[in-house]
């Protein structure tokens, strides 16, 4: 049997897998984090988290989040009292960039976490997010950043830029610290039926600056870039394979995903089409979930996908359904590869 | 072209420096402010069809009711004169628990555009928000509830129950969001459910009609 690295690298290199990957299991190697994956540094670290039912705080970009005792997950807040740039032609001016400069000291304690690693068995991956549009709408909300691109697109390039450069600076302190095989980076683009932005506009704003901080990765080693984003962005797959993403996570069942390996498999490979909006609900069942992985397995096959819950990291918002869904995929290896 | 027939496909295309400007020159013409409002509601029409083909984005989408909200501004003052062309008052929100409100936000505007009176009582809103904002309010005949979590479904149902039961007439309620379909709508009794903004306004301005 090949273990859960080999067996995930067969499937995204059209080799001969002898089973489903099995959602994040080849990325889980941190049994202490929330999501299975390296979650720590000292930046992350000093950048102030809310809990639930807690009063609201400033993260490290000073974007105030909450988290209300009745909802599933944390906010960030954008009424005009705590909208961190009013204005997107005054950036510079209230923008700023956490630091990054932290003793050896420091970056030190969470190595044995990653020493600790069974690379054998798993990637060392690193957990990210937000991502680069996403930092942009943190800041002002969405509906300011979507119209300043086109409103005062130079400035939103110049903070772009910024942001970019503040990623690259962390991307080389945690190669340099963690020298990680996998980066599991987030950055939705869309809804479930759109992208947010036009494929035109999108190359225009972010293909450079992913390219690099992705290309950045990939020049330090790091062997698979993998790109959560649950939204429809079927139209930007051409533009993640020249960014480099190897795995796009979180592909929701709207993209038509069995169309897009047909179009794209060998490029990029695909790890979702099990929506949580379908099975993670209150009223899920065992044979809901069965049901809907087996569509997925049965439309996409052995190659160049991974069977997945759509959210960015292992788990589910109603208790059971991950590991409902987990089983269901190995029924259907059982089933497919005998 | 007619000033009135620039302001449409100004507002289509979303030039919100040039709208009001053409707003002013479509009046000085002699054009009746309301024909120039139904000009602009036609405008978001195209809009709202192109989203939903898949044509335009968000973005457009935004400085297109950005546009027309500029150019009403200039209205203003002529249209209080004139006899009301409201389609009536809509109740907007987001139910219980939940946050989002992109989403709610696009369809706040694509049915203002449409022509009703937006109350937007924003997010994370209890049943008996809703009901209140439609006691406080003249004229509603709509209530627009809106829900992104599969977790906020049943707040959805709840809302809609409370609604009911309120024994408030007079208004039909419209639902929608990611996890919504139109089946859903229909078992938690709902009037109607649209898949986006720019159907929204659609099936909004059929029911209320209806
Ligand atoms: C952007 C986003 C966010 C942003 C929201 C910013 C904001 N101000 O709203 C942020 C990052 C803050 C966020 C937070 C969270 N999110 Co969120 N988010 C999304 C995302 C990527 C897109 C939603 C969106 O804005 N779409 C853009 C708009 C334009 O589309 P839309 O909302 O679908 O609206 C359109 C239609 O649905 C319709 N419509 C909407 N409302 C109405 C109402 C009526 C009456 C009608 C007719 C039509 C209609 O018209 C709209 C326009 O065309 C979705 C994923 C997805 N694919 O949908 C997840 C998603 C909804 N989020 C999810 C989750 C889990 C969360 C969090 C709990 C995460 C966390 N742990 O922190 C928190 C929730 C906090 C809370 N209590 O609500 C899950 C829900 C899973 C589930 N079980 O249902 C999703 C599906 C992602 C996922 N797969 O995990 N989120």
């Amino acid at each position: 049997m090949l273990t859960k690295r080999q067996n995930l690298l067969e499937t995204i290199r059209g080799g001969k897998p002898d089973r489903f990957v099995n959602q994040y299991e080849a990325f889980d190697c941190d049994p202490g984090s929330i999501f299975g994956m390296i979650m720590g540094d000292p930046i992350a670290a000093a950048s102030p988290r809310v809990g639930r039912g807690e009063p609201p705080v400033k993260d490290g970009w000073g974007v105030t989040r909450a988290w209300p005792p009745n909802v599933p997950g944390a906010f960030p807040v954008h009424d005009e009292e705590h909208k961190v740039v009013k204005d997107i032609t005054q950036w510079e001016k209230v923008v700023k960039a956490p630091r990054l400069d932290y003793p050896q000291s420091e970056w030190d304690k969470f190595k044995p976490k990653i020493a600790a690693v069974d690379r054998n068995e798993v990637f060392v991956t690193i957990f990210g997010a937000p991502g680069i549009f996403e930092q942009l709408h943190y800041l002002m909300g969405m509906d300011d950043c979507l119209i300043a691109f086109y409103e005062e697109p130079q400035a939103v390039k110049d903070l772009i830029q910024y942001v970019t450069d503040w990623k690259l600076s962390y991307a080389k302190l945690l190669c340099d610290n963690f020298a990680p095989e996998v980066i599991l980076q987030h950055d939705d683009w869309g809804s479930h039926r759109s992208s947010f932005l036009s494929p035109d506009m999108f190359e225009e704003f972010f293909l450079e600056p992913y390219k690099k901080w992705y290309g950045y990765y990939k020049e330090r080693g790091v062997q698979l870039i993998v790109h959560h984003n649950d939204s429809y962005s079927a139209n930007l797959v051409p533009f993640m394979i020249e960014m480099k993403v190897d795995i796009w996570q979180g592909c929701v069942t709207t993209n038509n995903v069995s169309e897009l390996i047909k179009k794209y498999g060998g490029k990029i490979s695909f790890m979702g089409d099990i929506d949580n909006g379908l099975v993670d609900r209150e009223d899920w069942t065992q044979e809901l979930v069965e049901q809907h992985v087996r569509r997925a397995c049965e439309e996409n096959g052995k190659h160049y996908f991974i069977p997945c819950i759509t959210q960015g990291g292992k788990g589910s918002v109603y208790d059971g359904v991950y590991d409902a869904i987990s089983r269901a995929i190995d029924k259907m290896s059982k089933e497919m590869f005998n | 072209m007619a000033k009135i027939d620039e302001v449409k496909e100004q507002v289509i295309i979303g030039k919100t420096k040039m709208v009001p400007g053409l707003v002013q020159a479509a009046l000085d013409e002699g054009s009746a402010a309301k024909d120039i409002l139904q000009a602009m509601i036609d405008g978001m029409k195209v809009v709202g069809d192109r989203f939903s083909a898949g044509e335009i984005y968000v973005p457009e989408m935004l400085i297109a009711a950005k546009a027309m909200a500029k150019g009403v501004e200039v209205l203003k003052p002529s249209l209080s004169g004139e006899a009301s062309t409201s389609l009536g008052t809509c109740v907007i929100g987001t139910v219980e628990g939940d946050l989002h409100d992109i989403g709610k936000n696009l369809v706040n505007m694509m049915i203002g555009s449409a022509g009703f009176d937006m109350v937007d009582i924003g997010v994370d809103q209890a049943p008996d928000k809703f009901i209140e904002a439609i006691k406080n309010n003249k004229n509603v005949k709509l209530v627009a509830c809106s829900a992104l979590l599969t977790t906020t479904l049943p707040a959805l149902k709840k809302t809609v129950d409370a609604i009911r039961e309120s024994g408030l007439q007079g208004f039909k309620i419209i639902v929608g969001g990611a996890p919504v379909t139109a089946q859903f709508a229909e078992e938690i009794g709902a009037d109607a459910y649209a898949p986006d903004a720019g159907s929204a306004a659609e099936k909004a301005k059929e029911i209320v009609a209806a």
